[in-house]
């Protein structure tokens, strides 16, 4: 009987066990399980300001050698290795396929650079349009959705401005696929849209960004602005040759108010000068993380290197050194000369070179290249003269200026040299603050003159050349072709990934 | 009839010298028939009484007889039993011989055992003792050439487990590895189960095999029962091994002679003078120590059995600094609580350390130690490594980092606890209906914690200052992951025989839930003292943390019959029905069926009286099983936070911000894999040989695949994960074992085994080729696409060597135009493939082969005589190519070069075809780098010797055998570089960089039991 009754009591428990079972498994539930740790586009109410933010952030891509490039080391050597304005630098091994490959105009298909550019803007006109999408239905205030849109059609302008001067017609993506098979599949990814076309496509997202950002006075600082957009749609008109834009958009920058030429040159390229009155659009840096957060690479990659005898903790790898060709551009009492270039000591008297912040950099026999982009320096003593997370970092945050009011200026002027105007009076503003005596008359060779040590480099160079059409007289020497090296190869694998419907640019 | 007779035969002359005694004692030995080994337990009973004896571990057993007993029954499960008249016999030996040989054998094939001879698919058995005897890792590599079909890629590295490979590459995501299932707990990672503790493998090879595990089964499925407690006398061992591991083979470098020959050559270019000749690889590489130890207690009651073992291994890395530690502790234990009701516990405890592992760190790194043994090919030799305390600047000198200083700078450790362990409730209501209900669990909590010292380069630590390979401050990063899974089956089992027909039903649900959560934390400025290696110590003012998690679930239904008849025909059907949480709702559930038939011939009444065949079988089956191995999130879309943007500049604090940056599939479904397979299995001549062979044909549909999209589509990493492919395997295994006992003191086998596979992409679904193995700065040298193996090679094809400008000049295609205008004497000649003027490095690729062996083959032999034992396992693969990257990769001037290609190369005078004039690297992905990676080793060789029970007796020993292993001690291969074996994902697999060097490893070591 007890036995019995043991045993009835295992058997309830099977049957309880089995019972249970059944439980688990029929529950749906069971298997409806969520992301863990990743916010979903519903799970979020700020998610379409956010992805704005996320916009801006997409300047900041500096994985030159990974996954995307938009203002880093390949940008630099895209424009200004590849311009009269720089050597590659460093030592002649050094980054020889990268780098080196746009210095002499030996560039191929594979080089990981122009890969790494594409992908780049790529990612930052995807992230462009995954905000506007999200924008669009946002429970926003119209007025503050239009300047968040605004803001987002001025970057994505910016982005294809770049794209269409490195590549030319490109594909004309103003789209979010809808799912793999789309972006695999849908010719709009893989087909190369006409220059103009995308120009045209430039233009209207920056003519909704003029009509609805706000101005410099009333936005916050850092984001676009209507006078931004108008610069940088005179510049886009700059390179289309439509003269009378390009007066009108700068006329309307100069008119505003907002903005003036600040009295020291070399200001806007310290940490005080972020966002001063000449700055149209920077690029903004700072921390984040209680870590530096700029963009990669971009001030160690340009640091002056330690060589020859050593014995010193340098400042970078030594790239991008301002060439002898540009140094013999200035006109004696420039005074942007030594606040772009700094002259490595190789007078043989071991003084060295102090730089604005007391900082020493040994004499030749201990560096490695002779000059080294004063523009790209951080301030280096021990503490640091500026803001930094980590000062200790080699590769510190550097804010970039994209458009500076001097810029404007100088458009002005090329424009009022092709409609007929007063050319003289923007230039010699940009001359006298130089230290330099003022122009009685200018042609389009002080112009462009001006422009050059003006904006030295800053990374406008090499476009302006193509521009001008002086890019073979003056790169020939460096191994430039008329016909080819106006554009960079299309990468090799994002050809093989459309089938071949993604074209190559001829010469490659 | 004849054994009877030899064995009489054998006895005569103790018969005839034998005296009439009263109470006397009677001793003997017994081993099996097929392979001379003892037999421990086996029952020996004086007829006509319940008085006998129980043989011990090495098969001897011991008896008082009293004057009337006269017979002896010998019985033992399996075995044919016997009788044995004692006459005046003091000392027997007997043979046993097996009923049906190992067809009798027991086989666990998921959710229940089957007898081997009902089996109608594709399963593979190893013995634990087969690979307790090699000194690896895990019992994965020691199963290397032991079965058809199973392709291990081993690596040299303590603490990592091979990969494995069944019947070819088959899926491209996650679990590229096979499913083990230990004592019913599912996971991918066996490094923490000790190999002594398990009994066997059952590898279900096949998909009618694997079904049962459904989604679970598209890399094959190995099932791992670990050791039980026998009732009776508590038993006591102890085994253990000790022994050195070095490196299998070396490239020789170049001295700095050499060195400066060929940079000069190169670059025209002198080196700087140096009185230094460094041999990096001889720097960083050292002879290490290995050693093993076990301990372990079994025994019990009638109704309760336990197994206690306790392991510890301490395995030193041949890279300097490098160490795996792992104690494991198993206890498991078998209850019965009443006559049909049981109970068990299966339990386990790893605990581990792993230091300085290559790529084995969970946490960003900021440390080269996986790079340290590719660093240390470039490493200039005129660099010296160390002097007096400062090391050599390498970095100064434009070439790599100090390969010493890579290791001496950066300190990975991995810890790592692991529980694992299963219980069960097995209640058997009437004779039959099983019921079964297991629940198992595997929690894991791992601690990565990876320090970087502060390297200032200056005089203090460098003999020349400067260079860039510095670290301004120490830092420290750590990671704890904790994990947790659980697993929890409910069978019910129905076996019927009615007649001559036998059915056996299993019907039963799984459900299984896995969780991970990690925190990481980073500070800088930690002290260099290890002790004061904590994130509370750095500054807090850079700390940095990091969180997440994940989960998923999984819900199964399965059910299978088993129906013979009359032991001649034989069906197996199952059908499992999954469910995933990490597919959408709409693609969550599918099913996978299988159905498997055999004919056993040698049962059929016109075989009856032949005496060739023991067993003759044949069988064929068709199964399907699938993968759903994808991150958990990947039909989701998630929003890519922290991509913040400081608007105010001036070192503000960044604004947060996010971005879409992955592109998903929102459909993404179950990838499929349909498998037919026939075969025949057979054994003959008394057991004496057995084979199988196997044809097999499987397809994966809709394989999961992370391929490469348009960049202007916008996703980060330019990869979506999606069902993009069909990839077919085909191939032939074959097994032929021979087995005999000469007489009982010399007893040998040998076997072998060869797979022949192909393998081809048969579709892509998005059109779209995947190109991957990226190799410096060639790019990618891997192409997967329609009508070829997963991840061949598409490189340039290299014909020749220019032998001077003018033919170089001359080179041209139809029209006249120069197909490789820059080139120059002493460059290679690269094929025109496309015809079309100047080479283009993407268009004029060939394809070259794969990495993939079209077959691998294993023989293994042993021979026993009298004490001794000796084993030898053979391994070896072909038809594979192997891509030199190393040399690929090579991309300074200031790089080494291998000392054989200063010798070697094209000179003005020595116009060889086959390697190019002296050049500092960055020559395009061609076949130059492309070899063959064909090679045939010598896995093990082993020699043993058991000791006699009496010369043990006197030390209460009951057993002890010594032994001598070398593992890998040779191996011919073709390749030029370090290691053919290369291991890898699908399409990135067989490219030589950074590999871990194999090793070879000779060791000593005992077992003892008391």
């Amino acid at each position: 009987m007890k036995a019995n009754n043991k045993m009835s009591k295992i058997t309830n428990l099977v049957v309880i066990v089995f019972f249970s079972l059944s439980i688990v498994s029929c529950s749906k539930e069971f298997l409806d399980v969520k992301v863990q740790g990743g916010e979903t586009t519903t799970s979020n109410p700020n998610l379409a300001q956010d992805l704005v933010t996320g916009v801006y952030s997409s300047l900041l891509q500096g994985d030159s050698w990974g996954n995307g490039d938009v203002h880093g080391f390949a940008f630099l050597s895209a424009t200004s290795i590849a311009s009269d304005d720089a050597d590659k630098g460093s030592y002649a091994a050094d980054q020889a396929t990268t780098a080196g490959q746009f210095d002499n105009f030996t560039l191929t298909s594979t080089n990981p650079f122009c890969g790494t550019l594409w992908s780049g803007h790529y990612n930052s006109i995807g992230a462009a349009n995954q905000a506007l999408k999200a924008l669009a239905p946002a429970p926003l205030p119209m007025a503050t959705k239009k300047i968040l849109v605004g803001e987002v059609k001025f970057l994505r302008g910016y982005f294809y401005f770049n794209l269409v001067r490195f590549f030319g017609g490109v594909p004309l993506v103003l789209q979010v696929p809808k799912d793999a098979h789309d972006a695999n599949t849908n010719p709009v990814y893989q087909t190369r849209t006409a220059a103009t076309v995308v120009y045209d496509s430039i233009i209207r997202d920056l003519h909704y960004a003029i009509a609805n950002l706000p101005s410099k006075a009333q936005a916050g600082t850092g984001h676009a602005t209507k006078g931004a957009a108008q610069s940088l749609l005179a510049k886009v008109y700059l390179y289309l040759a439509q003269w009378d834009s390009v007066k009108a958009l700068t006329n309307q920058v100069i008119t505003s108010g907002q903005y003036q030429l600040v009295q020291d040159y070399s200001l806007q390229f310290k940490q005080a000068g972020n966002n001063c009155s000449e700055s149209i659009f920077e690029i903004e840096t700072g921390k984040f993380n209680n870590s530096n957060f700029g963009i990669a690479n971009w001030t160690v990659s340009q640091g002056p290197r330690v060589g020859g005898m050593g014995g010193w903790n340098d400042l970078g790898w030594g790239f991008n050194n301002p060439s002898t060709a540009l140094i013999n551009t200035y006109e004696t009492g420039d005074l942007r000369k030594n606040a772009t270039i700094i002259f490595i000591d190789n007078s043989g008297l071991h003084k060295g070179t102090v730089l604005w912040d007391g900082f020493r950099i040994p004499s030749s026999d201990s560096v490695q290249n002779l000059y080294y982009n004063y523009k790209a320096y951080t301030s280096s003593v021990v503490p640091s003269k500026e803001t930094y997370a980590t000062p200790g970092d080699k590769d510190r945050p550097k804010n970039i200026p994209v458009l500076r009011y001097a810029d404007v200026l100088l458009m002005n002027a090329e424009a009022a040299l092709h409609t007929g105007g007063d050319a003289a009076t923007p230039v010699n503003l940009v001359r006298v603050r130089a230290g330099l005596l003022p122009k009685g008359s200018v042609t389009l060779a002080d112009l462009k003159q001006e422009r050059h040590v003006e904006l030295a480099m800053e990374e406008d160079r090499f476009w302006d050349l193509v521009r001008w059409g002086d890019a073979a007289s003056v790169l020939g020497s460096k191994g430039f072709v008329a016909g080819t090296h106006e554009l960079l190869p299309i990468p090799a694998t994002q050809i093989l990934l459309s089938n071949g419907k993604l074209t190559q640019n001829p010469g490659y | 009839m004849v054994r009877k007779l030899l064995i009489l035969f054998l006895f005569i002359p103790f018969c005839a010298l034998n005296l009439l005694a009263q109470n006397r004692m009677i001793s003997g030995k017994v081993v099996a028939k097929e392979d001379g080994q003892s037999l421990p337990g086996v029952n020996v009973v004086i007829q006509g009484t319940t008085r006998g004896a129980t043989t011990d571990a090495n098969g001897n057993f011991k008896l008082d007889l009293e004057a009337t007993d006269n017979t002896l029954t010998v019985s033992f499960i399996g075995y044919k039993t016997q009788t044995i008249t004692i006459g005046s016999q003091t000392s027997l030996s007997i043979v046993l011989e097996s009923e049906a040989s190992q067809l009798q054998e027991v086989v666990v094939v998921g959710y229940g055992v089957q007898k081997k001879s009902d089996i109608t698919g594709a399963v593979a058995n190893v013995k634990g003792e087969e690979m307790i005897k090699q000194p690896v890792l895990t019992a994965a590599q020691a199963i290397q050439g032991k079965v058809a079909g199973v392709q291990i890629i081993t690596s040299g590295q303590p603490g990592t487990s091979p990969q494995i490979r069944l019947r070819g590459v088959s899926t491209a995501l996650g679990a590229t590895t096979a499913l083990f299932v230990v004592d019913g707990v599912l996971t991918d990672d066996i490094s923490n189960v000790n190999t002594a503790d398990i009994v066997d493998m059952n590898i279900l090879k096949d998909a009618s095999a694997a079904a049962i595990y459904g989604s679970r089964g598209a890399n094959g499925v190995i099932i791992i029962t670990t050791r039980k407690g026998v009732s009776g006398k508590i038993k006591v061992s102890y085994n253990n091994n000790v022994g050195f591991r070095q490196a299998a083979n070396l490239v020789p470098m170049a001295n700095s002679a050499e060195y400066n020959n060929y940079v000069q050559a190169a670059s025209g270019l002198i080196p700087p003078a140096s009185t230094y000749n460094t041999d990096w690889y001889s720097v960083i590489l050292r002879n290490a120590l290995e050693q093993t130890h076990n301990l372990s207690f079994s025994g019990g009651a009638d109704k309760s059995t336990f197994l206690f073992n306790v392991g510890y291994m301490d395995d030193n890395g041949i890279v300097i600094n490098n160490n795996f530690k792992r104690l494991t502790m198993r206890l498991n234990s078998d209850y019965k609580l009443t006559d049909n009701l049981k109970l068990g516990i299966q339990s386990s405890f790893a605990s581990s350390a792993n230091q300085n592992g290559f790529g084995n760190l969970d946490i960003d790194p900021n440390g080269n130690v996986g790079s340290v043994y590719n660093d240390a090919y470039r490493a200039a030799p005129i660099i010296p490594s160390i002097v007096n305390g400062r090391y050599g600047n390498s970095s100064i000198y434009q070439n790599v980092g100090n390969p010493l200083l890579d290791i001496n700078s950066n300190s990975v450790k991995v810890l790592e606890n692991r529980l694992q362990g299963s219980s069960y409730l097995e209640y058997k209501p009437v004779v039959w209906l099983t019921l079964k209900t297991s629940f198992g669990a595997d929690w894991r909590n791992s601690l990565n914690r990876l320090y970087n010292y502060q390297i200032i380069a200056d005089n203090n630590t460098y003999v020349t200052p400067g260079g860039n390979q510095q670290n301004p401050l120490s830092s420290l990063n750590v990671k704890n992951t904790q994990s947790f899974r659980w697993v929890w089956d409910n069978t019910a089992t129905f076996s019927k025989n009615v007649g001559k027909h036998g059915f056996t039903f299993l019907v039963g649900t799984t459900a299984e839930k896995y969780r991970l959560t990690f925190v990481s934390a980073f500070r800088k400025s930690v002290p260099a003292d290890p002790n004061l290696w904590y994130i509370g110590v750095g500054d807090a003012n850079t700390s940095q943390n990091d969180g997440g998690g994940d989960m998923w679930a999984r819900n199964s239904y399965l059910g299978r019959l088993n129906y013979s008849y009359d032991g001649r025909y034989l069906l197996t059907a199952t059908l499992r029905r999954d469910g995933s949480s990490r597919l959408p709702i709409q693609n969550r559930w599918q099913n996978y069926p299988s159905v498997g038939a055999a004919w056993v011939l040698s049962n059929e009444k016109f075989m009856e009286g032949q005496t060739w065949f023991d067993l003759l079988k044949l069988r064929a089956s068709y199964g399907r099983v699938g993968n759903d191995q994808i991150p958990t999130n990947a039909y989701t879309q998630t929003v890519a936070l922290n991509q913040a943007y400081p608007f105010l500049g001036s070192g503000s604090t960044a604004t947060n911000g996010a971005q879409i940056n992955q592109i998903i599939d929102p459909n993404i479904t179950w990838e499929i894999t349909d498998e037919y397979d026939v075969a025949t299995e057979f054994s003959m001549l008394h057991s004496k040989l057995s084979g199988e062979i196997n044809y097999y044909n499987k397809t994966v549909h809709n394989a999961l695949i992370s391929v490469p999209i348009p960049r202007t589509v916008g996703d980060a990493d330019g990869l979506i994960i999606t069902n993009a492919a069909s990839i077919q395997n085909k191939g032939v295994e074959i097994a032929l074992n021979w087995r005999d006992a000469i007489n009982t003191n010399l007893s040998y086998s040998i076997g072998g085994n060869i797979t022949l596979n192909t393998n081809q992409v048969t579709a892509l679904n998005g059109g779209q080729n995947i190109l991957d193995g990226y190799v410096g700065n060639q790019g990618a040298v891997t192409n997967t696409d329609i009508g070829h193996p997963v991840g061949s090679f598409y490189v340039l094809k290299q014909t020749g060597v220019f032998n001077s400008d003018a033919e170089a000049a001359g080179y041209v295609d139809k029209n006249g135009v120069q197909i490789q205008p820059s080139a120059h004497a002493g460059d290679f000649k690269y094929l025109d493939a496309k015809g079309s003027g100047p080479i283009d490095i993407n268009k004029d690729r060939v394809f070259v082969g794969s990495y993939q062996p079209k077959a691998y083959y294993g023989i293994n032999g042993s021979i026993k005589y009298k004490n001794w034992d000796f084993s030898l396992t053979i391994y070896g693969n072909t038809g594979n190519q192997v891509y030199n990257g190393k040399r690929g990769a090579r991309y300074a001037g200031t790089d080494n070069i291998e000392k054989a290609l200063v010798y070697n190369r094209w000179t003005p005078v020595n116009h060889t075809q086959t390697q190019p004039a002296a050049n500092g690297g960055n020559l395009p992905a061609s076949t130059y780098f492309v070899e063959s990676g064909s090679f045939v080793r010598i896995n093990n060789v082993t020699i043993g010797y058991t000791f006699s029970s009496e010369t043990l007796q006197r030390l209460k020993i009951s057993t002890l055998r010594v032994y001598v292993v070398s593992q890998n001690p040779y191996t011919y291969k073709k390749y030029s570089g370090f290691t053919s074996e290369l291991p890898g994902g699908p399409t990135n697999s067989g490219i030589e960089l950074s590999t871990y060097p194999t090793t070879r490893t000779i060791a000593a070591g005992i077992s003892l039991g008391f």
